[in-house]
């Protein structure tokens, strides 16, 4: 790592400790010095393969290698695009033609073999897979989902632990000193020799350290959530995968009843059926009830199973 | 001596037997019988192996169905030596009482470097090299290649044996290291891979823990092993930091550029194939496309590496898209290589978990979790298609793809710490990427999923419970033996405090005491002075222990000692150590005076095999100080933590468990058997306390009285002299005979089986 240096002010590491090395997307490095003195104006070419850069893309040099740098750029860009999951694709084998396609195209990329037409790949798929993108910018891979929760969980965890040894240690402080303050009332109070009393006080003293110290022996094992969900567990949570099935139609019921048909409910009055049924009040009408309801169903019962079947 | 245990004939190739392990095969056949797991301790020095392989071989035999292979894991070449000698021994005895032939085979493994007959590879020093030589010399497609260009150089043994040794089962036996290369000498054939096919039929197998544990050697050597097996875990006092070092991986600068230029080798080779041989390039492609798994035919040849355990189901998945091309996963790990090159450049230590990393690497270089994943697997399919012929070379890339496949695997009881600098030196930038595992039960979980019994034992598994804890699982049974004796032969003493009434504690704040210091050198001077034989003495580090030497020289200690025994301090090099070792025995075999000291520092004792080969080598040992862990190191810290959240342990819990097995383990050497005897000092006021002694092995314990808890020097100067002085009385087998030594007669006794009831405790 010492032997590191920039290519055109010769600086190493070894000699200037305090050196910052940059790169930019063609992947060659300048230190920090020569980046601001030859791109003052914003823009310039790099020093070694004459391509135009801008300063703003300069980046401080994270690898020892400066071409992974590069690609790892690359690869951040082309995965905005590709951002395609495996939730994605039907079989496991698509997927990894499309991860194998994404990787060929990294590869492209960074080192400069058919730039042109590699662009021009992406952009088309860009185009044409616009959706898709947009709708997957802001979803994680299964495998992300499952890291965090896992990242989550030992935060809880840790979380916990330090609570219950704060709460622990506080419930100890006081227990001694309560068992202080006894001792001084006692001293105050009571009638039996000061020697006796302090004998009690250390025995209460000693069984007190000893409960505390049977009670760190046995620490609960946490391993389960209030939910009841066993920690270890992961629960996933990508979507169900979908099920293609024929919906329901709804099909009108029909039912023999085995006598002459019934008339319908709007039509009971115009028949007459209605004439000699005792009317419904104002008050029956509010709960949504009518006169032909009862008669319809009165008609219904006494026509079914008039014909013999 | 034929035993009846609850109901089992055991044949035992000798004809006296301990009670303990009369009470120990109990113990296991229990086990066995219920076909769960089981944690066994019991005293090193009473016959652990051979209890251990005599009930299950006899277990094999009666029921062949129910269990039809041990596998059995130690630790070192040595170790594992010494079981096959015992195996030997029994199985010897079994033909002389049955008169049968013997149908078992049974047989040792260890690494090319130990089994490799090939006159050139054999040759070369390291186990990295020999596997990469080999690999030159055996993989499929340099085979192919030979077929069509003899000049190709290939290793006849492995052909020969490709050849015919596949089919030919190897005779019924018993076959140590030597043994095996012996064989393959006479066929011709590999011996290595010869023993690689014969583990699935044989009954015994014979290995190290890494072939079971790391999971990286364990899919291509132990994966087909059959269920019903029994595996043996012998000496496993510190498991679970094997399998804690199975599953981390250290990255450093050096890594990073070796790396780098791995992969620039990749790349190079990869542009010269595309014009030579595109069509090579084009087949991998579409078996990848097609997400065929590796077929398993050219497996066996072609380790460059297997998956850390990786789930089923994403191992039948198709490598992803964005790794497919060859171009693309050389592009894809380069980034990932810059990024670590980047997070190793900070300057402050940062600690992050598992998850943290991977959004971090995404929203740096836009890797996702699952190519990463597909790492190790893509890196090895290139490998293969690329027909690099030496992998020892890749090894850098290798373990960077692991760490990927691992990172991306699992989401806990994984962390990541980034040190720029050793906390020692904090000047002197040396960055370190730890990927630690701090979940034991990870990498040995596999292990006791599968396998109908495991069986965990050593003389040192104070306190038993913790160990099903750290390893979760359930065992049937949890027993710890002690060790009947026919005379108190060992002398635990707790030194406390100097002559001065100075305590002697290695405490970080006191422990660059003078008067500690002095005192410490005051205690192994009149140790030397009284103790007839060798004594080991233990410090808990080596800054400790060279600051002390060194103030030792300067007081003038040493010269003393040195007028009543020859010093010998060991080295942070295991090899130097060992060979001044044996140069060493020389001059005192030769000399006929067996007085010397060994300084040694414990930390450095699990890797360092020694152990005294004669009695009183160990007549007294000294642990100076409790040998606790550095409790600043971050690994440490998050493993605690860990602990805590995950089991419920205690961070005092578990280092003062670490300190004591390690204390243990060193004053265990001091008695090698029964006859032995031995002084156990320890040195430091905090052994006197419940929570330390309490975690002592329970034959240790038992001989800790309360009288010997917090001695003065002059007391144990008293106290040592009188012990020796007893001990020192003519010893003979009689004595202990019906005591702690049995026949079959007195076995069989009433009382007596009523006595070995009492031994085993849970």
């Amino acid at each position: 790592m010492d032997d590191q240096g920039c290519p055109r002010c010769k600086t190493t590491k070894y000699r200037n400790p305090s050196l910052k090395l940059m790169v930019n997307v063609c992947g060659h490095t300048l230190c920090e010095s020569c980046v601001e003195m030859l791109f003052v104006r914003g823009s310039g070419n790099c020093v070694q393969c004459n391509t135009p850069l801008r300063k703003s893309h300069f980046r401080v040099q994270l690898f020892e290698d400066p071409a992974i740098d590069k690609e790892v750029e690359i690869r951040k860009k082309v995965l905005k695009i590709y951002n395609k999951r495996e939730l994605d694709f039907s079989t496991l084998k698509e997927y990894n033609d499309y991860l194998e396609q994404v990787e060929d195209i990294v590869f492209n990329l960074t080192n400069n073999i058919d730039v042109e037409r590699t662009k021009q790949i992406m952009e088309q798929y860009q185009r044409d897979n616009k959706d898709i993108i947009q709708r997957n910018k802001a979803k994680l891979t299964r495998e992300q989902e499952e890291l965090e929760e896992l990242l989550l969980q030992e935060q809880q965890n840790s979380e916990q632990k330090r609570l219950e040894t704060l709460q622990e240690e506080q419930r100890q402080l006081q227990t001694k000193r309560k068992n202080k303050q006894a001792l001084l009332d006692e001293l105050e109070s009571s009638r039996l020799p000061a020697a006796v009393l302090l004998a009690q006080h250390k025995d209460r003293a000693v069984q007190l350290e000893t409960q505390i110290e049977t009670q760190k022996q046995n620490v609960k094992p946490a391993n389960i959530f209030s939910t009841g969900i066993m920690m270890g567990q992961t629960v996933s949570f990508a979507s169900v995968s979908r099920v293609e099935e024929v919906l329901y139609v709804y099909q009108p019921l029909c039912i023999d009843a085995y006598g002459p048909p019934v008339p319908e409910l709007d039509q009971l009055g115009r028949l007459g059926y209605l004439n000699h049924v005792c009317t419904a009040s104002p008050q029956d009408q509010a709960g949504g009830y009518t006169s032909g309801l009862a008669c319809h169903r009165a008609i219904q019962d006494a026509f079914s199973g008039l014909f013999p079947s | 001596m034929k035993l009846n245990i609850d109901g089992l004939l055991v044949c035992f190739p000798y004809d006296y037997i301990y009670p303990e392990q009369y009470s120990y095969m109990l113990e296991l056949k229990r086990t066995l019988d219920a076909k769960g797991h089981g944690v066994l301790e019991m005293p090193s020095g009473t016959g652990k192996t051979i209890s251990l392989l005599s009930l299950i071989v006899a277990y094999q035999k009666a029921y062949p169905l129910e269990v039809t292979k041990l596998i059995y894991c130690s630790r070192t070449v040595p170790e594992i030596e010494k079981v096959v000698e015992e195996l030997k021994k029994l199985m010897d005895y079994y033909t002389k009482q049955t008169e049968a032939k013997n149908d078992f085979l049974a047989l040792a493994l260890s690494s090319r470097k130990n089994l490799c007959i090939h006159p050139e590879v054999s040759s070369l020093r390291f186990g990295k090299e020999v596997d990469g030589k080999c690999h030159s010399l055996t993989a499929s497609y340099i085979r192919a290649q030979h077929h069509c260009n003899p000049s190709q150089p290939v290793c006849q043994f492995y052909e020969e044996f490709d050849a015919v040794g596949r089919q030919v089962l190897i005779p019924p036996g018993i076959y140590n290291l030597n043994d095996l290369k012996d064989f393959g000498r006479r066929k011709g054939w590999c011996p290595y891979f010869l023993a690689r096919s014969s583990i699935l039929h044989a009954n015994i197998v014979v290995y190290s823990y890494n072939y079971l544990l790391d999971p990286k050697i364990a899919d291509l050597v132990s994966k087909e092993l059959a269920k019903k097996s029994v595996v043996v875990f012998d000496e496993a006092h510190n498991i679970d930091n094997v399998c804690i070092d199975s599953m981390s991986v250290n990255i450093t600068r050096r890594t990073l550029d070796r790396c780098q230029t791995n992969v620039e080798t990749l790349q190079n080779t990869i542009s010269r194939i595309k014009e030579t041989d595109a069509a090579k390039l084009q087949e991998e492609y579409r078996r990848l496309v097609e997400g065929l798994t590796e077929a398993n035919v050219a497996r066996e040849t072609d380790m460059y590496l297997s998956n850390p355990v990786l789930p089923d189901e994403i191992l039948q998945e198709a490598v992803p898209g964005s790794i497919r091309t060859a171009e693309h996963f050389v592009g894809f790990m380069k980034r990932f290589l810059e990024y670590l090159k980047a997070r190793l450049r900070i300057h402050h230590v940062v600690q992050e978990s598992t998850p943290q990393f991977l959004k971090d690497i995404y929203e740096k270089v836009c890797i996702d979790r699952k190519p990463l994943r597909f790492c190790a697997e893509r890196l090895r399919s290139l490998l293969r298609t690329l027909e690099i012929a030496d992998i020892a070379d890749f090894s850098a890339i290798t373990l960077i793809s692991h760490f990927a496949t691992l990172v991306s695997t699992y989401n806990k009881g994984f962390t990541i710490i980034i040190e720029p600098f050793e906390d020692r030196t904090p000047t002197i930038a040396n960055p370190v990427l730890h990927f630690s595992c701090m979940d034991p039960s990870i990498a040995i979980k596999p292990v006791f999923g599968r396998f109908q019994s495991v069986i965990i034992t050593s003389g040192t598994l104070s306190p038993l419970d913790i160990y099903p804890r750290i390893l979760d699982f359930r065992p049937v049974t949890v027993a710890s033996f002690t060790m009947t004796l026919a005379r108190t032969c060992l002398c635990p003493l707790i030194v406390g405090r100097g002559n001065d009434q100075v305590a002697m504690t290695s405490k970080f704040e006191t422990r660059e005491d003078f008067a500690v210091i002095r005192n410490y050198g005051n205690l192994l001077l009149e140790m030397s002075a009284i103790v007839p034989d060798g004594i080991v003495a233990f410090f808990t580090s080596y800054i400790y222990m060279e600051n002390i030497v060194a103030s030792w020289y300067e007081q003038g200690i040493l010269e003393n000692i040195q007028r009543n025994k020859l010093i010998f301090i060991e080295t942070q090099d295991a090899a130097e150590t060992s060979m001044a070792l044996m140069l060493n025995k020389n001059k005192i075999s030769a000399n006929g005076v067996r007085n010397i000291i060994l300084i040694k520092c414990k930390r450095l004792f699990i890797s360092f095999s020694f152990q005294p080969p004669v009695h009183h080598y160990g007549r007294a040992v000294i642990v100076f100080g409790v040998p606790y862990v550095y409790t600043q190191s971050r690994i440490l810290k998050a493993r605690l933590e860990y602990l805590r959240d995950q089991f419920q342990i205690r961070e005092n819990d578990f280092l003062t468990f670490d300190a004591m097995r390690h204390a243990a383990q060193c004053v265990g050497r001091a008695i090698r058997g029964k006859t032995d005897y031995g002084l156990m000092i320890f040195a430091d006021k905090r052994y006197a306390r419940a929570d330390k002694r309490g975690k002592l092995p329970r034959w240790i314990q038992e001989h800790l009285t309360d009288g010997s808890l917090n001695l003065t020097i002059d007391e144990t100067v008293q106290l040592g002299k009188h012990f020796l002085r007893q001990m020192a009385q003519p010893f003979r087998q009689e004595d202990q005979l019906g005591l702690s030594l049995l026949t079959l007669e007195q076995l069989q006794s009433e009382d007596m089986l009523q006595k070995i009831a009492q031994i085993a405790q849970a």
